[in-house]
């Protein structure tokens, strides 16, 4: 029998033709090759990133609000990264704690005293909000290193747009096919003169599709490690015969596997002396290495404090209410409250992850307030923020399920946000987890014009 | 103040050509407060063009490629250097230099081990906690090669409690750091030692200060800083990458003189 808001939801979802299409369309997705890789137990497994027809709808008013907050968040986490690799002002300010700033296993020693071409390190930001019950957004992750996932709601949007013509005619969707476009506006603002190269580890990736697609979009050389090299500070690509310069890299493989002279020495796929290019000023990487300095969970806290910082201006966008236990007031909290609250562990190897207090045995829950009082600064800790269910279509009828929305920012000559974005939905009834890698699926965010 | 000429050389030698070879040397010394270097150069074999960049440790690199095959790749580094190991200028140590770095994890032993060893005198200086950490494990180590390698952590040499250069300079920088004095590994040479040497410095606050564990002995003007670093991993003297697959042989001589 179905639950009154699931009765509601019927009777709310005018999207009846494009729900008829989703087995259609994730066909054709999945003949496009959209796929997930997910390590699951060391092994890994490539699987379908089931597609729901049924969009996640942006009101221009609010999408208003959450682009300025955006630009305004992003503006302030690149000058971070240009502070914490430079004069280090706002830890000797005391705004950040050097515990903090230096803790993170993002923060890169190698990428001290560099400034990246154009003084942007985080190009391409997707930030992680989520919407509350009662309509405010909340930010809950920040990520500057390689974000994925724009070409999903990209490729979606086209699908849609060809099975239900009529609901694209007669609704004011804001167009976001120019993602291709954003993005070479943004190689070719940080372009030190040369071709744009998007590099992909290889056909093998989880992602490769999006490196392909997103290299056809953005009219960039899709490229290998191995068909690149460096000399004399100059990164070029082996183009047929004759050697081609490149002027900015799109590199989607991580930062320790970039250059094994500078980074991880055992790495075997990553382009020798990449950094030598990059640190004579002779490419753009984007994102910068080292940008994990800013989107670390320990760091996460302060970025509201960043806005003010470094702008003078009070964030505009929320973060998830957060406690460090670092701070007396906050570990007194934390020690009381510890059952209702989301503990995040910061240390990366062999830590506790990401607990729900309500989820655990009293003694557990105790043995975790102990680890908490004798390590403070290794935890940080958060309200659990209910947030809206959107109508999802799944094993034939609708069902309310919790998602969330992967916002692009694009910094290149100016910041902008990319009206759209990636909203990922639990398959799970009641589950907040909307990872890919936990078996989520996606859907388009409509940006509304008016 | 001392003014020493030094030459050092290393050749590889692999089993087959290799080609495509990306490497990256940090061989010459740089001046700093406590070494004035006079004069520096770098000669490899076979010939190319070096690019010459400062890392983010503060280190001279330098940058080359050889793209044809060749067998045997070498690198002879002399100059001359005015060292003043007693020099007083203040400088502020980066705080990557208080945290534990890969190679130097301090185990729960290693932490009351230092405790332990500073028990009498808790409240010191850092030059005496550095001084009475340096001479207990000069004392309780036994200098062993063959038994560590270059990717030995120091909480492994430090529970089998042998090792050389490198591995003491590891276990000292990891006990200095639990006890919350900023420390780091340096590479470089000694008059009188036919190869390179490791040691530490420690930062009191105001200024550097060299410590060498293996000979349990402050920094004088013997010695030569060349590179520095978290650890080992951040600035090894040579690193490179090639095409073609290869066991090499490493030979290493050095020869610090003094001027009089």
């Amino acid at each position: 029998m179905a639950t009154k808001q699931e009765q509601e939801l019927d009777e709310q979802t005018p999207y009846t033709d494009l729900v008829e299409h989703t087995p259609k369309i994730n066909q054709q997705l999945a003949r496009y090759g959209v796929k997930f890789g997910i390590y699951k137990d060391g092994t890994f497994n490539e699987r379908l990133f089931p597609f729901d027809a049924i969009p996640r709808v942006i009101e221009a008013s609010t999408w208003k609000s959450l682009e300025a907050g955006l630009i305004q968040r992003v503006r302030a986490l690149n000058l971070y990264l240009a502070d914490v690799y430079g004069d280090r002002q706002i830890i000797a300010d005391g705004v950040v704690p050097e515990d903090f700033a230096f803790a993170s296993s993002g923060y890169l020693p190698q990428c001290e005293g560099i400034t990246p071409p154009g003084g942007i390190y985080s190009h391409i930001s997707g930030i992680d909000l989520v919407e509350g019950q009662d309509g405010t957004w909340y930010v809950l992750e920040d990520n500057l290193r390689i974000p994925s996932g724009a070409s999903y709601p990209l490729i979606a949007r086209g699908l849609c747009r060809r099975c239900d013509a009529g609901t694209f005619r007669t609704t004011p969707i804001v167009d976001n096919r120019d993602y291709g476009t954003r993005l070479k506006a943004v190689m070719d603002s940080v372009n030190t003169g040369g071709a744009n190269v998007i590099l992909t580890p290889g056909r093998y990736n989880a992602a490769y599709f999006e490196h392909a697609y997103l290299s056809e979009k953005a009219d960039a050389i899709l490229a290998e490690p191995k068909e690149l090299f460096v000399e004399n500070e100059t990164l070029f690509y082996r183009d047929a015969g004759r050697n081609l310069r490149v002027g900015a890299l799109y590199r989607r493989l991580s930062d320790e596997y970039l250059d094994p002279l500078c980074f991880c020495a055992d790495s075997l796929i990553g382009v020798p002396n990449l950094m030598s290019a990059y640190r004579a000023g002779n490419v753009a990487i984007i994102n910068a290495p080292g940008n994990g300095a800013a989107d670390d969970k320990g760091i996460y806290y302060f970025v509201p404090k960043m806005v003010k910082y470094y702008l003078g201006e009070e964030p505009i966008l929320k973060n998830a209410p957060t406690y460090l236990p670092f701070y007396p007031d906050d570990m007194a909290y934390v020690q009381e409250h510890a059952d209702t609250l989301v503990i995040k562990d910061v240390a990366e190897a062999g830590g506790y992850g990401v607990v729900f207090g309500s989820e655990l045995e009293p003694e557990k829950l105790n043995d975790l307030k102990t680890l908490i009082r004798r390590e403070p600064r290794r935890f940080i800790a958060q309200e659990v923020i209910d947030f809206k269910r959107l109508p999802t279509y799944i094993g034939g009828k609708l069902v309310p399920r919790k998602a969330d929305l992967r916002a692009f920012v694009l910094s290149g000559a100016e910041t902008t946000v990319w009206p759209s974005g990636l909203t990922r939905y639990s398959r799970v009834e009641g589950s907040a987890v909307v990872n890919s890698s936990q078996g989520g699926g996606f859907k388009d965010t409509w940006v509304l014009s008016r | 103040m001392r003014i020493l000429t030094y030459s050092f050389e290393t050749v590889l030698h692999m089993d087959s050509a290799v080609s495509e070879h990306d490497f990256v040397l940090r061989c010459q010394p740089m001046s700093t407060f406590a070494q004035t270097v006079l004069d520096a150069q770098t000669v490899i074999t076979p010939q190319t063009t070096l690019s010459q960049q400062i890392d983010g440790f503060g280190n001279l690199l330098q940058i080359g490629r050889i793209e044809s095959p060749h067998d045997v790749f070498s690198f002879v580094s002399t100059g001359m250097v005015v060292v003043d190991a007693a020099d007083e200028h203040p400088e502020l140590a980066h705080p990557i230099y208080k945290r534990p770095s890969a190679m130097t994890q301090p185990t729960a032993e290693m932490i009351a081990y230092a405790r332990d060893v500073l028990r009498v005198i808790p409240n010191a200086r850092p030059q005496a906690k550095a001084q009475a950490l340096s001479h207990a494990l000069h004392e309780k180590m036994s200098y062993t090669p063959g038994t560590t390698d270059v990717e030995t952590a120091a909480a492994d040499a430090f529970s089998q409690m042998s090792g050389v250069c490198q591995d003491y300079a590891h276990i000292l920088i990891a006990l200095l750091r639990a006890e919350g004095i900023p420390a780091r590994y340096v590479n470089g040479l000694i008059v009188g030692e036919g190869a390179t040497h490791a040691w530490v410095e420690f930062h009191d606050g105001v200024r550097w200060h060299g410590i060498d564990p293996t000979n349990d002995r402050a920094i004088d003007d013997t010695y030569i800083a060349i590179s520095h670093g978290r650890d080992f991993t951040d600035c090894p003297i040579e690193s490179g990458v090639f095409r073609g697959g290869a066991r090499q042989e490493q030979l290493v001589s050095v020869i610090v003189g003094s001027e009089q």
